[in-house]
């Protein structure tokens, strides 16, 4: 099969990459472009490990075709901080030692930076549902509640500063 | 030496202190084994019987040879050294004449893309004799199954030496049956006299299905060879020493030509002890000449995986009216899968010895089935054996109107009291646990909470206890000091769940600098010192052990060198804010970064500081966990709603507080998924009916409460600070807790796991009690 031209913006910046037209969005970003945050956990979409945004909603990428992003918006979990910066979530995420073995991190922290996106100050049992995607095997999910909920404190509170 | 202990003012031991590569970890940077991308990578991709038992007639690989971009097919006939007769899982790289449970493997392939390999996979031509199969375990245990393993059935038990949970005090000969690998028996006083007396006697069967630890990175390896002759792996593993060792007698290549780098591990629970799927990449990288890298995929993972083992107890019990303890006898069967190694012992020491039973007959067989084999999961047999004999104790207190947490203590052991394989229990919180959690207002306030359930769902409140052994394994570690003055700790400990900030704190509070003055590195096998597996609880008790003694030694080095420089006694200094001083005289004093640098100065005849430890160790020091549910059941569809759930452990002393907690709710959380919803569901034919996580449902947050984290710290003689594992304990009592919640609240007494809705709606309906 002949390779096609993706074209979409990553991260904030446009690329233009060659990808087979049966590679998902997940194995685009992974093996052709380099970022490996988003993670393979299952590869049928049941525990959110992939997780990035596409214009602003959660996409399981590993669901997703790679053409399917074709002039579309997607962002990783290597765009939701700056270089030198975290983002609150993540740094609510490192304070409240969230992370264990790590892997569904990038999907989660994705997972609710579209949840906060969409209601800034969701109750437990929102973000509870928000994250009700994504698995996570070490946590037990009671830190990574309180994580976001202060993280969606926080974020609000610099919303009404500005 | 006096010098050495005294109590140090630093932000070290007990701080609750978030892990330093948490920055790494949550923008998606440190790298698992699958994002490790090396120049002329292959991949790897695995041919699986379809069959859970046939013979292989005729493998044909010619097709998938020529098809372009596949670099390698191999079987059986093209790796000499496997042996037919397979001791381990491991051992069967891929299957030779015979497949014996569905998924095993018996064709590998490496090409240049992920996609070939598949298509590779499915040129290969395998022409199957399909054969009856043993699925079920107790018709396996009869005569005339069809057998399991290749010629007679021989134990593995190295999983419960790597443990070193149980010592099996009494093993019978071996057994008569074709698929019993392992059985003991544990036998004290009279029990047909126990049983005589009793006034209640009370027999249940309890079930517990395979399941699948979980870890949300699966399986995954890749292998480089060099032109010496030297294997390197980048492992996801829970222990590299031991990864190089399996990989070694596997393969037939001396421990010294293999280098295992243990990569960041996306979780294990138990399941990244034994090697799997490195032996046959490490085959496919040395016949390609180039980097081979493989990762299973999930369905892979669930249908070919090593999983928990299905575990069948059935329990009699005979007590007195007024609750006294006179007989147990147990038979416990448990489900190995394909191979042996499951640890038979751990079942009969929790049956038998959590609770003072004057008498009891424990029997234990593990049996081979046509499924895949199994491996530990966290607390391995544990929580299968604590469902039953929680369940057990909640009952007997119900039918004899006797308050269930008065009972257990009136019963429960303590420190000297011996268990069934006539060992002494060592010191241990189990009482203290039981206690904390029946003064917690959820307990007291049960019978209120219950009566204002409303809306036709009924209300329960249960708990349960549970313990663990605690594992022990010979460990090493180094500390040294750098001319900056801070201190680089070295061992070969995997950290998956942040044990090593952990140690680091160790190190600090042992050495006498804060916390952030320590660097501490894990190291491959070519570098560390010789270190055990993260499994079993024992991190923080046997690492943690070596870093705090190399620390001291560490410490003892830049005293006497301190000693000399400043013309002091060695009695007379002291540490403080990095420099060492000579007590009473502030202004006599040396920085930690001066004797740093003095040992890494050309012509200096100031030694290095670098302390060193390699203990190894014999007292375990055991972990209680008691837990309590308050939850809802819907009558009408059998659904469980977890209102509160509290996890209160034992755990000696909480070196790392936010380590511990993470540790409680992530194992409360597996515990739970094992009692409502988790179970790998085989049909007659041995093929897995649930291989997807749709079908295989872990727990989401949805699904939860906030857990409640109660520590408890009963200081262990020999760990240091005081600390215990803590990583086991909390995998153990919820499934206890929660059967005895359901029975509060609905009078029905589910004996089989997982406890779904079905399976409640139909206990409802039949009235099971």
């Amino acid at each position: 099969m002949a390779k096609q031209i993706l074209q979409c913006t990553v991260n904030g910046e446009p690329v233009e990459v060659l990808v087979q037209p049966y590679v998902t969005l997940l194995d685009a970003l992974r093996e052709d472009l380099g970022l490996t945050g988003p993670k393979e956990g299952c590869g049928t979409g049941d525990c959110g490990a992939c997780t990035v945004h596409v214009d602003g909603k959660v996409v399981a990428s590993c669901l997703m075709l790679a053409m399917q992003a074709r002039g579309r918006k997607v962002r990783t979990i290597e765009g939701l901080g700056g270089v030198e910066t975290l983002h609150p979530l993540q740094d609510a995420f490192v304070r409240h030692g969230v992370p264990q073995c790590g892997f569904c991190i990038p999907g989660v922290l994705m997972a609710a930076a579209a949840l906060l996106e969409e209601n800034p100050r969701p109750s437990e049992e929102q973000i509870r549902y928000g994250i009700a995607g994504n698995l996570c095997r070490c946590t037990g999910y009671t830190k990574m509640v309180t994580a976001i909920s202060e993280a969606a404190g926080m974020l609000a509170s610099q919303r009404s500063a500005r | 030496m006096s010098t050495m202990k005294t109590t140090r003012d630093v932000k070290g031991v007990g701080v609750a202190i978030p892990r330093p590569d948490g920055p790494e970890k949550v923008t998606g940077r440190v790298q698992y084994v699958g994002d490790i991308k090396p120049k002329g990578l292959l991949h790897a991709k695995l041919l699986r019987s379809p069959h859970a038992h046939a013979k292989i007639v005729s493998i044909d690989t010619s097709a998938a040879r020529a098809l372009p971009g596949v670099r390698a097919v191999l079987t059986a006939k093209d790796i000499p050294h496997l042996k037919k007769k397979a001791p381990t899982r491991a051992h069967a790289v891929l299957a030779i004449d015979r497949a014996v449970f569905m998924g095993q493997p018996v064709a590998a392939v490496a090409a240049d893309e992920p996609s070939i390999a598949e298509e590779a996979l499915d040129l290969i031509k395998v022409e199957y004799q399909v054969l009856p199969a043993s699925i079920d375990p107790l018709k396996a245990m009869q005569p005339g199954a069809p057998p399991v393993a290749d010629a007679g059935t021989e134990a593995d038990t190295s999983e419960a030496l790597a443990h070193s949970a149980v010592a099996i005090a009494k093993s019978e000969a071996p057994a008569k049956a074709v698929n019993i690998s392992q059985q003991a028996r544990l036998q004290r006083g009279d029990v047909a006299k126990g049983f005589a007396e009793s006034d209640h006697v009370l027999e249940k069967t309890y079930r517990v299905p395979m399941v699948h630890q979980g870890y949300l990175e699966p399986h995954a390896v890749l292998a480089e060879w060099d032109r010496n002759g030297l294997l390197t792996l980048w492992a996801s593993t829970q222990g590299s020493f031991n990864t190089r060792s399996e990989v070694s007698d596997v393969l037939g290549i001396p421990e010294n030509q293999i280098r295992v780098i243990p990569v960041e591990c996306g979780g294990g629970f138990g399941g990244k002890i034994r090697a799997l799927c490195e032996p046959i990449t490490a085959v496919l990288a040395k016949v390609t000449g180039r980097p081979v890298r493989y990762v299973m995929t999930r369905r892979e993972e669930l249908i070919a995986g090593m999983p928990a083992p299905q575990v069948i107890i059935r329990l009699k019990t005979g007590v007195k009216r007024d609750g006294t303890l006179m007989a147990i006898d147990a038979e416990t069967i448990i489900d190995s899968g394909a191979f042996s190694g499951a640890v038979l012992a751990v079942s009969a020491v929790f049956i038998g010895s959590m609770y003072k039973w004057p008498s009891f007959d424990l029997r234990g067989f593990e049996v081979l089935t046509h499924k895949p084999s199994v491996a530990a999961y966290r607390a391995p047999v544990a929580p299968q054996t604590i469902f039953a004999i929680e369940s057990h104790m909640e009952q007997i207190a119900r039918d004899l109107g006797l308050d269930p947490v008065e009972f257990r203590m009136r019963h429960l052991i303590q420190e000297g009291d011996p268990m069934v394989n006539g060992q002494p229990w060592q010191s241990n919180g189990a009482k203290q646990v039981l206690a904390r959690i029946a003064e917690h207002p959820h307990w007291k306030t049960r019978k209120q909470w219950v009566a204002a359930g409303k809306d036709g769902r009924r209300r329960g409140v249960g708990l349960a206890l549970g313990g663990w052994l605690g594992g022990l394994q010979p460990t090493g570690a180094t500390v040294r000091l750098n001319p900056d003055g801070s201190l680089a700790v070295l061992t070969g400990q995997v950290d998956i769940a942040g044990t090593n900030i952990a140690l680091a704190q160790i190190a600090a509070s042992a050495y006498g600098v804060d916390t952030d003055q320590v660097r501490i590195t894990t190291g491959d096998t070519d570098v560390a010192p010789m270190t055990g597996l993260s499994a079993g609880s024992k991190t923080i008790y046997t690492v943690g052990a070596a870093v705090l003694q190399a620390a001291e030694d560490a410490r003892r080095q830049t005293f006497e060198i301190a000693a000399k420089e400043l013309e002091a006694s060695i009695h007379d200094l002291e540490l403080v804010d990095g420099k060492l001083t000579v007590r009473g005289m502030p202004d006599k004093g040396i920085t930690l970064a001066t004797i740093g640098k003095k040992g890494n100065l050309y012509m200096s005849k100031t030694p290095p500081v670098l302390g060193k430890a390699n203990p190894a160790f014999s007292q375990q020091a055991p972990g209680f966990a008691a837990q309590l549910a308050r939850l809802e059941v819907d009558p009408d569809t059998g659904e469980v709603t977890i209102h509160d759930f509290v996890v209160v452990q034992d755990v000696g002393k909480a070196i790392n507080p936010i380590g511990v907690e993470g540790q409680m709710q992530g194992g409360a959380v597996q515990s739970l998924g094992i009692a409502l919803t988790e179970g790998l569901l085989f049909d007659d034919s041995g093929r897995l009916t649930n291989p997807s996580l749709l079908d295989y449902r872990k727990l989401t947050a949805a699904d939860l409460p906030n857990l409640e984290t109660i520590i408890v710290e009963v200081p262990s003689p020999a760990g240091p600070f005081g600390a215990r594992g803590v990583g086991e304990p909390p995998i153990i009592p919820a499934p206890a807790a929660i059967a005895n919640a359901i029975q509060d609240a609905t009078g029905a007494r589910l004996t089989e796991l997982p406890m779904s809705p079905e399976r409640i709606a139909l206990a409802l309906v039949n009235g099971t009690h």
